[in-house]
């Protein structure tokens, strides 16, 4: 699904990105791990062509981002409020989404049915503007724009800042869950190391723009190489 | 046990001086600035031009006044001081920025309030910008009649008498675009104040310029009244933004998170046929109406086009050729101006969400265009009575109104490509300023000069009605070829897209 193909970024002397060589396979879920400045925003940014990269490319199926769009019909991203009209509801944003991928009001609705538990009766039906909203519930309005019209590549950058723990716990299962039913592939990144290991199979660890260390997880298994490259258990 | 904690502070002036090092480095680092080698050099050109501008005009009114009138020249200068009182008002309006917008990171360190709005006041007082007026009034003061009668001295004290009410109108002005970011109808405070003054210029008895000419001649003399009186008028308005900007910074602190429900939202269902454009449409004026800035803007023009349509309409001040065509073309511009002087800086606010959507950017811009064609009827709508009294022509009206649409629309959206300035469209108090990219600065300026000298200019060569006609046709090209147009802005948009997203990011 995903290449990466000697990807460098800089900004002014620092390397913000530099991986050689990179895969990710239709359907995986990866988790993004690495210290503030390794690199995670800016490689998820490069991804979706947001940015411009000094060197080699990223491609989706096939097809290097920079150069067409078609893969944006296929893609789902939230990773900062930028990503927000704040001056709407969140119902006219739902819906404004919804007819960009070609969506009725209807489909939205149902769609939307399937996130009540993660929206806790706070985000729908308060006739507020999204920039009134609270930063946890704008962080769940964003998550939902980026999973409603099915996209089979989800980016999410730090979706489990801002969220109260139920909502952690029930982000981390509808990922699952969004995982295996539409197959989809999903890019996460976290400074929540339990959460990462909870829910994806393979964890790449960022270091100054480098994916050092790109991790199998099966049962919980990275947990005791991720604390120990983190100090935490030393520390503990 | 016991805590130890510092106790020493940085002493007050060593904290001014430090502030005033970083209010500095705020400007010199701004990205904006820091990026912009075209700006750079149009500050310094544009410093250097005003400088040598009001030189020449003040040596040459000093001359043309010596020798044409039979008054003094320094008195018949001082009789109409009040009317650069007005154009130092206007320029400050657009140019100055305010020390509220300054004051925010410091609130919370520890230096009493009162201190540094002071600081800031004083910082404003100082300004080399209340000196600009100087480069007019030193030639002058130095080659009308004032040295013949008072020497040196008289120079420099009528010098630093101009100054010091010019002092008075940096505050005064301070005062109202302080009130103006809270609420946009505090414009009124000028507008009668300055209205109210030039009336009574204008059609009252010479009291005024009487006690100008009194100001004028006193600071020439070093009369202590006309200093005092200054000075008096300068520490009043200064109590008085003090008073103000306290309250303000106040509320602003004490304010709670804006979380309020609306109580009716507005869905603009007409546009729900319309597709994806539609859905655009719906955003603009979402955009449109509920947000301050933008508002606040579409609400000032649109005050104005009423006014202006109904004075053209009714009235015979605008009867002459000139403010006739001057009026009615501006009626249009003027919404087109206000929507798309600054394209897609509002947008740059969430330009990562639509640039992750295939040619959502695209689908934006015909919506924009089409949008700015609607509002464009409501001056439309507004100058027919102008046209039904024979004030002008219907055959004026369509060429004007295709003009703007086709050509002079065309033109504010190149600014679309070189958009990399986000702007904010709800900060007020302390907010940031809200100008545009240099390029959409120069091409607002051009849009807005070139239709009358495209009208006048044809007009001369080749006749009134033949000018017309062209003006119409070329507007229907125009938009007839939008489409066409408007793709070719999205694909050069899209070209210099990873520049643009990082001024936008950087300015958010």
């Amino acid at each position: 699904m995903i290449t990466v193909q000697n990807l460098q970024k800089f900004f002014g002397e620092k390397k913000a990105v530099d991986i050689e060589n990179y895969e990710i396979r239709d359907g995986e879920m990866i988790g993004l791990v690495g210290n503030n400045g390794a690199g995670k925003t800016t490689f998820f940014r490069l991804v979706v062509d947001l940015l411009k990269a000094d060197r080699g490319q990223v491609l989706i199926d096939g097809v290097d981002v920079s150069t067409n769009e078609d893969w944006k019909a296929q893609t789902g991203a939230f990773i900062d409020d930028g990503f927000l009209i704040d001056y709407l509801t969140p119902e006219e944003f739902f819906y404004f989404i919804g007819k960009v991928y070609g969506l009725k009001k209807e489909d939205v609705d149902e769609r939307l049915a399937g996130y009540e538990r993660f929206m806790n009766g706070e985000v729908l039906g308060q006739k507020k503007y999204i920039r009134n909203y609270s930063a946890g519930n704008k962080q769940k309005i964003g998550i939902i724009s980026a999973m409603l019209h099915h996209p089979k590549l989800l980016i999410l950058d730090e979706p489990f800042n801002f969220l109260d723990p139920s909502s952690q716990s029930i982000i981390k299962h509808l990922l699952k869950r969004y995982n295996e039913e539409i197959g989809a592939t999903v890019l996460i990144s976290s400074h929540n190391l339990n959460h990462t290991v909870d829910v994806c199979p393979r964890i790449a660890l960022l270091e100054n723009g480098q994916i050092i260390r790109d991790i199998a997880n099966i049962d919980n298994s990275a947990e005791a190489e991720l604390e120990q490259y983190f100090n935490i258990a030393e520390e503990s | 046990m016991t805590t130890k904690t510092s106790s020493t502070t940085m002493p007050m002036f060593a904290f001014f001086r430090e502030l005033r090092r970083q209010l500095k480095l705020s400007a010199k680092r701004h990205p904006m600035y820091d990026q912009n080698k075209f700006g750079k050099i149009m500050m310094y050109f544009a410093g250097v031009f005003w400088a040598g501008y009001l030189m020449f005009f003040g040596s040459l009114l000093a001359f043309a006044m010596n020798s044409s009138s039979n008054m003094e020249s320094y008195h018949l200068m001082n009789k109409y001081l009040l009317v650069f009182l007005i154009l130092d008002f206007l320029l400050r309006f657009m140019a100055q920025p305010l020390p509220t917008q300054e004051m925010k990171p410091y609130l919370l360190l520890p230096v009493k309030r009162n201190r540094l709005i002071d600081f800031l006041l004083i910082r404003s007082g100082m300004s080399g910008a209340n000196t600009i007026w100087l480069f007019f009034f030193v030639p002058f003061a130095m080659l009308c009649t004032i040295p013949r009668y008072f020497g040196f001295t008289g120079i420099i004290s009528y010098i630093i008498g101009v100054w010091l009410l010019f002092i008075f109108n940096n505050y005064f002005t301070l005062l109202c675009r302080t009130l103006m970011k809270e609420k946009i109808w505090w414009i009124g405070l000028p507008v009668v104040v300055y209205g109210g003054l030039v009336t009574w210029l204008i059609v009252g008895d010479d009291s005024l310029q009487r006690l100008f000419m009194n100001l004028g001649e006193g600071y020439i003399m070093t009369s202590p009244w006309a200093f005092l009186l200054t000075i008096a008028l300068i520490v009043g308005m200064w109590m008085i933004d003090r008073t103000v900007l306290t309250g303000l910074v106040h509320s602003e602190l004490t304010k709670q998170a804006d979380t309020k429900k609306q109580e009716k939202v507005s869905e603009y269902k007409i546009f729900d046929k319309y597709g994806e454009v539609g859905e655009y449409m719906r955003l603009e004026l979402k955009l449109t109406f509920r947000n301050k800035r933008p508002k606040a803007s579409f609400n000032m023009i649109g005050g104005m086009v009423i006014i202006f349509s109904i004075l053209l309409s009714f009235t015979d001040i605008y009867n002459g050729a000139f403010m006739s065509n001057f009026i009615a073309i501006y009626n249009f511009s003027a919404f087109g101006l206000v929507s798309l002087a600054q394209v897609m800086s509002y947008e740059g606010n969430y330009i990562d969400g639509l640039m992750t959507r295939k040619e959502s950017v695209y689908s934006l811009l015909r919506a924009k265009y089409y949008m700015s064609v609607l509002f464009s009827l409501i001056p439309l709508i507004l100058t027919l009575p102008a046209a039904f009294t024979d004030k002008v022509s219907f055959l004026q009206l369509f060429a004007y109104l295709f003009f703007v649409i086709g050509f002079i629309h065309f033109m504010l959206f190149q600014g679309v490509v070189y958009c990399n300035k986000s702007a904010p469209l709800n900060e007020n108090m302390s907010g940031r300023q809200n100008s545009g990219t240099a390029y959409q600065q120069v091409m607002s300026l051009t849009s807005f000069g070139l239709p009358l000298a495209v009208y006048f200019g044809l007009s001369a060569l080749i006749g009134e009605t033949v000018t017309l006609w062209i003006l119409l046709v070329m507007g229907i090209l125009f938009v007839l070829t939008s489409t066409w147009w408007i793709k070719n802005i999205y694909n050069r948009f899209m070209a210099r897209r990873y520049r643009n997203m990082e001024g936008f990011r950087d300015t958010k």
